[in-house]
């Protein structure tokens, strides 16, 4: 079987290791790209589903070199690697730049912001059963590659025809195993040096952020949009209070009014509430009498426990 | 003018008409008011049964749930004593056709029975003088009756064979007046019971077959038990057994002899006499007076039951009671049964209350009366103060026993108890009644479900002696058997010995079991021994030294020493007193309670008892490190003082400093493993703490940004602290990498002691950013789900951490063996390869749920009692629709529980495939009950926690004191469908014990390697990716202590093929249908990819499906 609806399927022959001596292959399913709001590389673009938990540039390049011949792999960007915003923040489209971004122009000079914290793994692990594009030099080499894997699946070689997965990379990768949990245990400790470099950078890039945030919302105020219309937002001359503040004081607020009427009703000024409160505690009795039968009956349907234990 | 006062004055009239018909109504309301159980007729029924219920019982639910225990139990008399009418009557015939015998000398009459019938006379000890002056004789039976729980209708349900009482009174003609004395009417009831059983043998040989057996263990009571044989061999045990029982006229001697204070048994040296003479035998006249009594008991009972309403039921609940707790009529049950307990409630109906009225009123509902029994028997205590109902003029002794004489039939009725068994008695009624007064939460269940007899759940230690033979000097001339002897001298000697180390002393016997009528009476042989069971008074147990009179008064320290033999020496004490003491060596309380005991037995019985002692119970606390000493925690508590001391005391802060909360668990006695320290060896795990400032505005107003600033704050911490002492070590580490709502960084701080700590700053600014964004409903729903997600982070971490963590630690200091048994089962979860999944937390709210309302026990007052009840607990444990509670203020009401227990309802509403919050465990701090529950365990780890417990559980009831603790923690991995096993250089840790081998003095310093392993935890990093990773369809298990294998189960909804996708989570493969075009798990991919990352670490991964 070579195809699986739009899918070319690739079977990926998996090394067996000491601790899992069994022969194993990973599946991949291969098409061309094509997303629904189209880009310009699409068309030397492939589409890869079901990539391998340890996946790498360079194991696809060897891949693809297998199957094609060298030269004609150029990149690939996996799943999450162009995920969206890290950090979620309605106010303001500013926020969502940050974290996409590793290399930031700001108004006036070129200068590297690096405001992630430093990376604390020396390689990247890829969800089971995810996603990844690869992008060849040209439109050729996608079909090329297509082309190879129909080839591979009508000559019935033997087991050995199908591209074997992490040929030829083993020094070009990290190593996993022990030695990726020594690294991570090295590369959680960055050094306060550094740690001290990247949070002042943080720290500018950010006062910088919500300066630029405050000059924005003043501007808002004062002038009014393409309707004609000014945006209402926080803050006068006496600067925005802060929300938390103001949430405050309204709960505390709403209380003190809750009080007052609660106290009112607490104490019952005509006999007929007096009344009406004892008739209603009477009814509650008995509502919770009914309530615990209910329970009861629920209880004994489950084989409620009520034989002693023997 | 004149009209009008008087229109007004008739109006007047008229209003005054209406208050005064409104005050006649009034004071009938108020009534109601303060009387809920006086109802006006308009109520409805329902609101009358309410009213009732709320009034007459604990809880209108309680009543509820005793109504229904009641139906329970109730016996299906046709069904169950199917034919016992005609067994009876058949037996009735059988016995009135009996001869007569004539009057015999008692070597011939033996001799005789055993010709004829091969039946040996079961003579009680010691056997009579067969040439005594006085002749044995059979006449027709005065009367034959059916008395008991039968004739009451009052059985309950039961595994074992239902007895059935039948009394064969025996004529007066055959005793004489003097009989009472020196067994001489005993001799006669046997020779008696002998014919009788000769009777029913010799007419049919198949019909029934026929034992001897002491009635209620009371070897002056030998009774004949009849067993019908069956005809058809399909059904082969009956299902009930007939009990003959000879019984003496009423009145047949004279109350005033047979007095607890009079003696009967004469002794036979002429010249101890008058020493002897007035020791009084109030056994042997109780047991006498008891054979003269079955059928004016039955009388007094029945009219009660016609008196009192609530009487038959109130003693039904009563049975239940007493059978729940292991006590029975049987001496060696105790000797206070459900008959005791019926006439005891008789008794106390007619007297025990104020001015000679009766304690309790007809009118009582059954709870009421059953309830004021079990106050009676826990506030009265009729050894010190001894009771007398209608016997004027008399007067018992205090002694150890207790004493409620019924003046009008003559007998004592708590005349089988011991001294151990009453306290035992009063101890539970004094639970019982504490149960039944906690209105918070519901008692019903372990006041009359739960069985609480097993030893190893109910006491901490036990001990098993051996009798010595023939040794036992008698020490009154009462009738004793030798097992009786023996346990009342070692029950004087171990409450001597033992003082306040223990609260309860308990010694149990053996019952002998029935015997053929053609043999002898078993005796004792060699393998019989008695059970001493202790419960320990945890703040005293492991005192090391005994305190005794001081040196002047000569004659207590003459009797201290005498009692203490060469152990006794005179010390001097710091605050000036010269006392005799004793003083053992240090060690838990269990090694120095087997010293003492070792030695009293020793010293008191003889050398070769003391060597032959078992004892059983300090295994539990033994398979924890360090045998399960709270200490070993003291120093990295000292260390975090000094810690939080050197904060505080720095200058420089950016902010003021609020508190500093200890958050591990390694820092509140509950981490399985000790944490060790030590210059060369910093501690592995470094312990979490939080620091908290006071607020201010300074901080961003974004909770990404708070984070980074954290990492800013740290490091100004890490340089101040350096400042002031430049041996600390600090090093800034990151975490959470991939959740950027969650806090990013920590402190690692290590100091020269080899103490690590690991600090993070609590900002509480978070909280309500991150509340803003959940609700925001702008946002995209992924970002609200993840800051659903830290939040719930957030609140377990800085919110309920350090309030339950202080929690934690002021309950270990209050109960001492808290610790040591959260930490027993934190290491069953963990062996059991439960650990990643329940968190510690869970287990501490867990064992501290059984230490706070340990009903119906008292709270564990040992690590074995406490992790066994913990286990029985989980077993039993409907989490799918009982919450965990867990009070630890004492300060929750009814409403607070029901609120719980509403919300978990509502969840499982919502989620009636509990997908999540599987298990609701709420406490003072966290009534929403998911803060240590929201990542785990998951609906099929809960389900294997409850097998796990349910079979250890069973192997616990199965082997009972033969258990092997080490048992309950071994695990097999067969269940699981793959194993991961790692690689032996990995596991362990290996690293801290190759360093620990070193001991050259020059590498004493703290070597560059060691600090930087602190925190180094491959293993479990491992685990974590791999759950990451495959989480979603893969369960992993993985032992911390055994780390040698990680287990995996898979799930099993995904495992069926599917159509492809492109967003399946996870690795598949096309099905070798290509027609379908569907896709399946892979799952050897998947475990190829698994041992690819583990890499070196992974040795072996096996496959079972």
């Amino acid at each position: 079987m070579s195809k699986l609806g739009d899918y070319t399927i690739l079977p990926i022959a998996i090394p067996p290791s000491s601790a899992f001596p069994k022969p194993a292959t990973h599946t991949l399913y291969l098409r061309p790209h094509a997303p629904k709001i189209p880009t310009d590389n699409d068309s030397r673009s492939l589409f890869v589903v079901n990539v391998p938990m340890d996946s790498t540039p360079a194991h696809f390049k060897a891949v693809f070199v297998s199957l094609i011949g060298a030269g004609r792999f150029e990149s690939i960007t996996f799943e999450h690697e162009n995920r969206p915003s890290r950090a979620p923040n309605s106010e303001i489209d500013v926020a969502v730049k940050k974290g996409k971004k590793r290399k930031r122009m700001t108004n006036e000079e070129t200068i590297e912001v690096d405001v992630e914290l430093p990376p604390v793994w020396d390689r990247e692990l890829r969800r089971s059963g995810s996603t990844a594009l690869v992008v060849f030099v040209d439109q050729k080499s996608v079909e090329l590659a297509l082309k190879a894997v129909r080839k591979l699946h009508k000559s019935h070689a033997k087991p050995g025809k199908w591209p074997i997965w992490g040929e030829g990379v083993e020094d070009k990768v990290p190593a996993l195993g022990s030695a990726r949990y020594l690294t991570h245990h090295k590369m959680r400790y960055p050094g306060h040096a550094m740690l001290q470099a990247n949070i002042d950078t943080f720290m500018t890039d950010w006062n910088k952020r919500e300066e630029e945030k405050t000059r924005l919302t003043k501007k808002q105020r004062n002038v009014p949009d393409e309707d004609g219309f000014i945006t209402v937002t926080r803050g006068g001359r006496t600067g925005p209070a802060r929300i938390e503040d103001a949430e405050a004081k309204r709960l505390e607020k709403e209380e003190k009014e809750r009080r007052k009427l609660e106290g009112l009703s607490e104490k019952p000024f005509y006999r007929f509430q007096l009344r009406e409160i004892r008739k209603a505690e009477q009814a509650e009795l008995v509502k919770r009498f009914e309530e615990d039968k209910a329970r009861l009956l629920r209880m004994k349907e489950k084989r409620g426990r009520f034989k002693p234990e023997r | 003018m004149v009209p009008f006062p008087a229109k007004r004055r008739k109006i007047r009239h008229d209003d005054s008409g209406e208050i005064n018909s409104e005050n006649v109504s009034e004071p009938s309301e108020n009534d109601v008011g303060k009387q809920p159980t006086v109802l006006p007729k308009r109520t409805q029924e329902v609101a009358e049964s309410a009213l009732y219920s709320g009034g007459l019982y604990n809880s209108s639910m309680f009543k509820l749930q005793i109504d229904e225990l009641l139906a329970q139990v109730q016996l299906n008399y046709e069904k169950r004593m199917h034919g016992v009418d005609e067994v009876l009557r058949r037996l009735k015939t059988l016995i009135e056709a009996i001869e007569d015998r004539d009057m015999l000398p008692i070597s011939d009459a033996t001799k005789l029975l055993y010709k004829s019938h091969k039946i040996v006379v079961p003579f009680p000890d010691p056997k009579p003088d067969p040439h005594a002056a006085y002749k044995l004789a059979y006449q027709k039976p005065s009367k034959i009756n059916v008395v008991g729980s039968y004739a009451l209708k009052t059985m309950i349900k039961s595994d074992d064979v239902l007895s059935v009482d039948m009394v064969v009174t025996m004529p007066a003609s055959i005793f004489q007046e003097k009989d009472f004395l020196n067994y001489r009417y005993f001799y006669k009831r046997a020779y008696y019971l002998a014919c009788l059983a000769a009777g029913v043998q010799s007419t049919d040989h198949d019909e029934f077959t026929l034992k001897f057996t002491y009635m209620n263990g009371n070897t002056l009571h030998p009774i004949l038990v009849a067993r019908l044989n069956s005809k058809e061999k399909s059904d082969s045990s009956p299902l009930f057994e007939v009990h003959i029982i000879p019984a003496a006229p009423e009145n047949l001697f004279p109350e005033s002899k047979l007095r607890p204070t009079k003696n009967s048994i004469r002794p036979k040296q002429i010249v101890e006499k008058e020493t002897l003479a007035a020791t009084p035998s109030p056994f042997y006249n109780a047991s006498l007076q008891s054979d003269c009594n079955h059928e004016p008991y039955l009388k007094l009972i029945y009219s009660c039951m016609k008196q009192a309403s609530g009487f038959k039921d109130a003693c039904i609940l009563g049975r239940i009671w007493l059978r729940q707790r292991g006590f029975g009529s049987s001496i060696s049950d105790g000797g206070f049964g459900h008959f005791e307990w019926a006439a005891l409630s008789a008794l106390l109906l007619k007297s025990g209350g104020p001015k000679g009225h009766g304690l309790l009123s007809p009118g009582y509902s059954s709870y009421q009366m059953f309830k004021a029994v079990v106050k009676f028997i826990s506030t009265v205590d009729l050894a010190s103060k001894p009771m007398v109902c209608e016997a004027p003029g008399f007067i018992p002794m205090k002694s150890d026993f207790p004493v409620f004489y019924d003046g009008h039939r003559g007998q004592n009725i708590f005349f089988k108890m011991s001294p151990w068994s009453y306290r035992l008695l009063r101890d539970e009624a004094t639970t019982s009644v504490e149960m039944l007064n906690d209105s918070t939460f519901d008692q019903f269940e372990p006041m009359f479900i739960v069985r609480i007899a097993q030893p190893l759940q109910r006491y901490d230690y036990l001990v098993r002696v051996p009798i010595p033979i023939g040794s036992s000097r008698k020490t009154c001339c009462d009738h004793e058997s030798h097992i009786t002897t023996f346990s009342n001298r070692l029950f004087d000697v171990l409450r001597e010995g033992l003082t306040d180390r223990v609260k309860l002393i308990v010694i149990m016997g053996d019952n002998i079991s029935p015997w053929l009528t053609k043999s002898p009476c078993p005796t004792i042989s060699e393998q019989s021994s008695v059970l001493i069971a202790v419960l320990f008074d945890p703040i005293n147990a492991d005192r090391l030294v005994d305190h005794g009179p001081p040196a002047e008064e000569k004659k207590k320290a003459a009797k201290f020493q005498k009692f203490w033999g060469e152990k006794a020496e005179l010390r001097r004490f710091k605050d000036g007193s010269i006392l005799e003491s004793v003083v053992w060596s240090p060690g838990s309380a269990y090694t120095i309670i087997q010293d003492i005991i070792t030695y009293l037995i020793k010293r008191h019985f003889d050398t070769d008892t003391s060597r032959n002692l078992t004892f059983i119970g300090e295994a539990f606390e033994s398979l924890l490190p360090d045998n399960g000493q709270t200490r070993a925690f003291e120093a990295l508590r000292q260390a975090f003082s000094s810690f939080e001391k050197h904060i505080r005391d720095l200058d420089g802060l950016p902010l003021q400093l609020r508190q500093l909360s200890a958050t591990n668990s390694q820092l509140r006695y509950s981490h399985i493993d000790i944490p060790i320290f030590s210059p060369r060896q910093p501690l592995e795990e470094p312990a979490d703490v939080l620091i908290q400032f006071e607020g201010s505005g300074r901080w961003p107003d974004d909770v990404f940004a708070i984070q980074r600033t954290k990492v800013a704050f740290l490091l100004k911490i890490s340089g101040l602290l350096q400042d002031f002492d430049n041996t600390i070590k600090t090093s800034l580490g990151l975490e959470n990498e991939d959740k950027p709502m969650e806090n990013c960084s920590f402190l690692d701080i290590i100091y020269q002691s080899g103490a690590s700590f690991r600090l993070r700053i609590h900002n509480e600014r978070e909280h309500t950013l991150l509340e803003r964004q959940v609700k925001d409903k702008v946002l995209p729903q992924h970002t609200r789900d993840e800051a659903l997600s830290a939040l719930s982070t957030y609140k377990r971490n800085f919110l309920q951490l350090p309030l339950h963590t202080q929690s934690v630690i002021t309950h270990c200091t209050r109960f001492p063996f808290l610790s040591p048994a959260i930490r027993l089962v934190k290491l069953w979860f963990d062996r059991h390869m439960l650990s990643r999944h329940v968190s510690d937390e869970l287990v501490e709210l867990l064992v501290v749920r059984i230490f706070l309302l340990p009903y119906p026990w008292r709270a564990p007052s040992s690590a074995m009692t406490g992790f066994l009840r913990t286990l029985l607990f989980l077993s039993k444990w409907d989490w799918r629709s009982t919450p965990l509670i867990v009070d630890f203020t004492g300060a929750m009401t009814e409403e607070d529980a029901t609120s719980i227990k509403t919300r978990l309802e509502a969840w499982r509403k919502i989620d009636p495939g509990m997908n999540r919050t599987i298990i609701v465990a709420a406490s003072n701090h966290d009534l929403t009950g998911t803060a240590f529950t929201d990542k785990g365990p998951s609906k099929v780890v809960a389900a294997r926690m409850t097998a796990l417990a349910r079979s250890a559980c069973k192997l616990l009831k199965d082997q009972s004191l033969d258990l092997t603790p080490r048992s309950l923690f071994a695990t097999s991995t067969a269940d699981y469908d793959f194993v991961i096993h790692l690689a032996p250089k990995f596991t362990g840790k290996s690293t801290s014990q190759n360093s620990a081998k070193q001991k050259f003095k020059n590498l004493e310093a703290q070597s560059e390697l060691d600090l930087e392993l602190v925190g180094f935890s491959p293993i479990k990093w491992y685990i974590d990716e791999l759950e990451k990773l495959y989480g979603s369809f893969i369960v992993f298990f993985h032992s911390r202590k055994a780390d040698s294998a990680i287990a995996g189960l898979w799930n099993p909804q995904i495992a069926s093929p599917r159509t492809f996708k492109v967003n399946l989570t996870y690795a598949s493969k096309p099905t070798t249908d290509a027609e379908r075009e569907e896709v399946g798990l892979d799952k050897a991919s998947i475990l190829a990819e698994i041992a690819r990352l583990g890499g070196d670490m992974v040795s072996r991964i096996e496959v079972h499906r």
